[in-house]
């Protein structure tokens, strides 16, 4: 049996399934809490409000420029933690192995996994392995489930937000989409652009003692569009965007032009959208600033009463609205 | 012998008149008939109809009735809608009654109308006291669409509600003799709205206030100037400054810019003949009732600078329509640009509050009024193609564009329309109504401006509608607005929508086959459709030719960027396309991996493509640029080329583009010969595909429409070839061939499908 690469037999519950857990997950994952002989996990009580998250990942491809599927797999539960106040503390991870996956590129996974979560404060504290056939997965899928507590008296939420907030954006758009997109068809042209994956709890944790703090968000499918057309659905208010102050790369920028795509609705993996009180933006705006996540920082627009939109003020002085992304968008200029 | 005397017999009748007879004289007509005939009896506005009663004898009767609609006053379209006999009254006179709300309305809605002699005539008379009054108006002449609030038309439901007539002012428009009564925007100096000039230094009202916008236009200044049916953009159009600076304020480098020329001669049509060559036609179209934009090509020695409409021979010419306009160009005694007053691809403003905000950048000063407009019509345009006067765009002065059917809908249904170009349609019973133009539903103003005329067309016909239809392309802003809406909603497919407006203009019965060129429109096979033909009829079209798919590099942004279509051929044909830029590989390579590269059969992008490869045009700063320079630099005499055609397994026909390309690559052949060859060869296909298809599948008339043919060398090469082989063929005239027209389809596809 070949011992380089995953089979069944790592999956059916004997000796290779046990000695993968233990050389590869447990090895690269080991915290105190971390049991692998043991069907669940005890946790010590948390201060405050328990929050849980849970999340898949499927991204194509595994190994991209400033991430794997591992990182991103932390990241993601750590920032829908953050986002919504929360302090991150465990993550359980469940993955899903094509039989035939190279064990070597797993353990890459696993340790740019178990890098992630250490810089992000975070155990993983329970975890699963299952294998699936030849053909039936696209290399590795992973779940998380990540658990943190967020303080008492926060008021967070989109029926907190009001006409006259702020919208910021933490750093540029569009980085994580653009990067994995290139990476994924191999264009290899653009490759000094990284996508943006990382913990964005420095920048949560940055803002929670302002009380004008009315709501947050990473901006992951979809984009920053996505995330403004929830902000107006939920409000049934207008949100306006001063396109000019919308922080793109320039490389990413430069791609988008080329191959047609707006980056307003790309991934990111690694920012926060924040709705702030207009009286406190300025001192959120340079919180952000003094961290290394957030030099680029912006404020992008703001909230207004009136008809349930997003409207793009463009450069020209110009209105455009901002439709909600189609599965299919599909030019439409006759 | 006994000889009875006979008495003539008297009677009394009572006929409904339908059709336009509000707001255009019609009751004062009515009166002044009668009393020349001596007939008693009454007339009165209903909801959208005349209701007239008169007793006398019989044979008087008869030609009064003859007279009701052929001595008509010549704004109207009156027929009559019903004739029944009443009883014999006491009756002494002829009598107006106060205007009453019936319940079954037919309602017309007068379009916006051009300043009539009469008044022109007054206007220029020191004598009158309404001389150079720039809102004097009768009952022939004036506004009226932009105008009204509501029906019944009366004075209290326009937007002269505010100003209280003087005693003069009522004495006319009491009197029903007076060719102003019922007037309902009757004004004078004393009693009616007033200009107001407004610049950094300067405030002025009256006479004073036109005075300083022509002293402004003179120095070069850019003026925003409120008209009919919404603001214009002014300026000194033989001032090449000037016009660089209105073309970049307003972020428009080369879109061709209208023009107003004075009124000047015995036709007025003088200063016209000077800069453009003006044939019956044209004249015709410039000095019809609706005073279009007419696309009139420019003289060789014309002073009109280049900047007007760069690159291109035709220029889009217009005369006064408005008192206002006729003393402003008078005034300034030269041809101004005109061009509307908007934020790009917005609607035309109206507000004087809002067009001060938004064109602060703009315009150095602006000529307001005080008479509020209703809801905007932007010019409308005309181009004449094939012989006939081909309307581009519907709107001041045309629109509402109404329609009687020779069918009924179950129901009263709106159509949505497109995305580019939007107008919607409203049908009723036995009516049709096509909104004036509306623009690019991109923008919060238009979007608004679509939802007013939506809701306000309703209200003013009094029809509720109980369904909808609308374009098939989920991401249209008129679908999505549609798919919100709580009614039962059709869709229907873009090309189908465009043939079946075209046929409801000729023949609804006919068989067609009919070429529907356009940019793009979601076909049924998912791809972007472009270069159909289609042949049946409304309701049953069935997809016939096609071009040869290619796949648009970087999707909707080919639209605007016609080096992509280029691109895109090109590899489609394994030739090379600037390989040496990064930026190109990166394309090509996501082109190939078919990342936001639709499938697509578009014309428009032919002629795109063909733009970019002869050095035309790579990016467009405005949507058809490309075509349009392409279309002006044909010249010479040049062979077509043979477009292959071969059936798929579905008996599609299939056109080849592929020679065409290799066509338009040979460098050395001069780009006139070039592009002249490319739209040769389009026609002669169409002359191919049509022979090829009438073989196995016989039609009666070949329909050629959609925004490719507003191209008048295309257009016109095709007719003729077509109509030389035997063929009779047709384009759309009432209705735009662009997606303007698009919402009339919509409603007949609803109906027939």
């Amino acid at each position: 049996m070949d011992d380089t690469h995953i089979s069944l037999a790592h999956g059916n519950g004997g000796r290779y399934m046990r000695e993968l857990i233990e050389t590869l997950f447990a090895k690269h994952l080991v915290n105190p809490l971390l049991d692998v002989h043991t069907d669940a996990a005890a946790l010590p009580t948390l201060d405050g409000i328990l929050m849980v998250t849970t999340d898949g990942f499927t991204v194509q491809p595994l190994e991209f420029p400033g991430g794997t599927i591992g990182s991103l797999a932390v990241h993601g539960s750590v920032n829908d933690l953050a986002v919504s106040g929360a302090i991150p503390h465990y993550l359980t991870l469940s993955a899903f192995i094509e039989e035939g996956f190279e064990i070597a590129r797993l353990e890459r996974i696993v340790i740019s996994l178990a890098n992630a979560a250490r810089d992000a404060n975070v155990a993983v504290v329970a975890g699963d392995t299952k294998v699936v056939r030849r053909g039936e997965g696209g290399g590795l899928y992973l779940s998380v489930t990540g658990i943190g507590v967020r303080a008492k008296n926060l008021n967070l939420g989109l029926q907190h937000v009001q006409a006259g907030d702020a919208i910021l954006v933490s750093g540029p758009v569009g980085d994580h989409g653009i990067a994995v997109m290139l990476a994924r068809e191999q264009f290899g042209l653009y490759g000094e652009l990284q996508s943006d994956a990382a913990s964005v709890l420095p920048l949560t944790k940055a803002l929670l003692s302002l009380e004008g703090l009315h709501f947050m968000r990473d901006p992951t499918r979809g984009g920053l569009a996505t995330v403004m057309h929830e902000i107006s659905h939920a409000t049934k208010m207008q949100v306006r965007l001063n396109q000019p102050a919308i922080p793109v790369r320039e490389q990413v920028f430069a791609v988008c032009e080329m191959l047609g795509y707006d980056p307003l609705f790309l991934a990111c993996e690694g920012r926060v959208i924040a709705i702030i009180a207009a009286a406190q933006a300025d001192e959120a705006l340079s919180r952000w600033r003094k961290l290394p996540q957030g030099e680029h920082a912006a404020i992008i627009g703001s909230i207004k009463a009136g008809r349930a939109q997003v409207v793009l003020e463009t450069e020209l002085g110009g209105e455009r609205i901002l439709s909600e992304l189609e599965d299919d968008p599909l030019p439409r200029i006759c | 012998m006994n000889i009875d005397r006979q008495l003539p017999s008297h009677e009394s009748r009572r006929w409904l008149m339908g059709g336009r007879v509000q707001g255009v004289g019609y009751r004062a007509f009515v009166y002044n008939l009668a009393q020349r005939f001596g007939l008693c009896g009454m007339v009165q506005n209903l909801t959208g109809e005349v209701r007239v009663e008169a007793q006398g004898e019989t044979g008087l009767l008869d030609t009064f009735a003859a007279a009701l609609v052929s001595a008509a006053p010549p704004l109207s379209r009156p027929y009559i809608v019903s004739c029944q006999p009443i009883p014999l009254r006491e009756l002494n006179s002829f009598e107006i009654l106060p205007s009453a709300e019936s319940l079954h309305a037919q309602v017309h809605i007068p379009p916006d109308n051009f300043l009539c002699d009469d008044c022109r005539r007054e206007m220029l008379d020191p004598d009158d006291r309404r001389y150079r009054y720039p809102f004097i108006n009768c009952t022939q002449c004036g506004p009226r669409y932009t105008l009204i609030t509501r029906m019944p038309y009366d004075r209290p439901h326009t937007t002269m509600t505010d100003f209280a007539l003087c005693d003069a002012c009522r004495a006319e428009y009491e009197d029903p003799a007076d060719r102003r009564f019922h007037a309902q925007p009757l004004a004078c100096p004393a009693c009616g709205p007033q200009l107001n000039f407004v610049s950094t230094h300067e405030n002025a009202t009256g006479d004073t206030a036109l005075m300083s916008c022509i002293g402004a236009l003179r120095r070069g200044e850019i003026v925003a100037v409120k008209g009919i049916g919404g603001y214009h953009l002014m300026c000194d159009a033989l001032n090449p400054a000037a016009i660089a600076r209105l073309r970049l304020s307003k972020h428009r480098p080369h879109k061709p810019l209208a023009l107003m020329f004075p009124w000047c001669g015995e036709d007025g049509l003088q200063r016209v003949r000077e800069e453009l060559l003006l044939d019956a036609q044209s004249a015709a179209a410039l000095t019809d009732a609706a005073r279009p934009i007419v696309l009139i090509q420019k003289l060789t020695d014309t002073t009109l600078p280049d900047s007007i409409a760069p690159g291109l021979n035709e220029i889009g010419a217009m005369l006064p329509y408005s008192p206002l306009h006729y003393l402003l160009l008078d005034g300034f005694g030269s041809t101004l640009v005109a061009t509307s007053g908007n934020v790009s691809g917005e609607p035309v403003l109206t507000d004087n509050t809002e067009v001060e905000m938004r064109l602060n950048n703009v315009a150095q000063a602006f000529l307001h009024h005080n008479r509020p407009i209703a809801r905007p019509a932007d010019d409308s345009v005309m181009r004449i193609i094939a012989s006939r006067p081909r309307l581009l765009r519907a709107g001041r002065g045309i629109a509402p564009l109404e329609y009687d059917l020779p069918f009924s809908f179950p129901q009263p249904i709106l159509a949505a329309g497109g995305h580019m170009k939007n107008a919607i349609a409203l049908g009723w019973e036995n009516r049709m109504i096509l909104s004036p133009h509306i623009g690019d539903l991109d923008t919060p103003r238009s979007i608004g401006v679509f939802e007013q005329t939506i809701s306000d067309l309703q209200n003013l016909y009094g029809v509720t509608a109980k369904s909808v239809v609308c374009d098939a392309h989920p991401g249209y802003a008129s679908t999505r607005w549609a798919a919100q809406q709580l009614l039962p909603l059709q869709r229907v497919y873009h090309h189908h929508a465009h043939a079946s407006a075209l046929a409801f203009e000729h023949s609804l019965e006919k068989t067609w086959l009919t070429f529907i060129w356009d940019g793009v429109g979601l076909g049924m096979d998912g791809t972007l459709w472009g270069g159909e033909a289609l042949h049946g009829s409304p309701g049953r079209w069935q997809r016939a030719a096609t071009f040869k798919p290619f796949r648009l590099p970087g999707g909707e942004r080919a639209s605007r960027e016609p080096w992509r279509s280029a691109a895109a051929l090109c590899w489609e044909a394994g030739l090379d396309w600037h390989s040496d830029m990064r930026d190109a590989v990166l394309l090509k390579s996501a082109w190939r991996h078919g990342l936001n590269a639709p499938v697509t059969t578009s014309a428009g992008r032919l002629f795109d493509a063909a733009a970019s490869l002869l050095g035309l045009c790579d990016t467009a700063s405005f949507e058809g640029q490309g075509p349009m320079l392409l279309e002006a630099a044909a010249r010479g005499s040049i062979d077509a080329i043979y477009l292959p055609l071969h059936e798929d397994a579905n008996r599609l026909l299939i056109a080849d583009w592929t020679p065409l390309l290799h066509a338009l690559r040979r460098d050395e052949i001069p780009v006139a010969q070039r592009a002249m060859q490319f739209h040769l060869s389009l026609a002669q296909s169409i002359v191919e595909q049509t022979k090829r298809v009438h073989v196995s599948r016989p039609f009666d008339v070949v329909g050629l429409t959609g925004g490719v043919f507003q191209n008048k060398l295309l257009a016109e090469f095709a007719c003729r070839e077509l109509s030389s082989a035997g063929f009779s063929v047709h384009l759309p005239e009432q209705a735009p061939c662009n997606d303007g027209g698009l919402a009339l389809g919509q409603l007949i596809e609803a109906q027939y499908g």
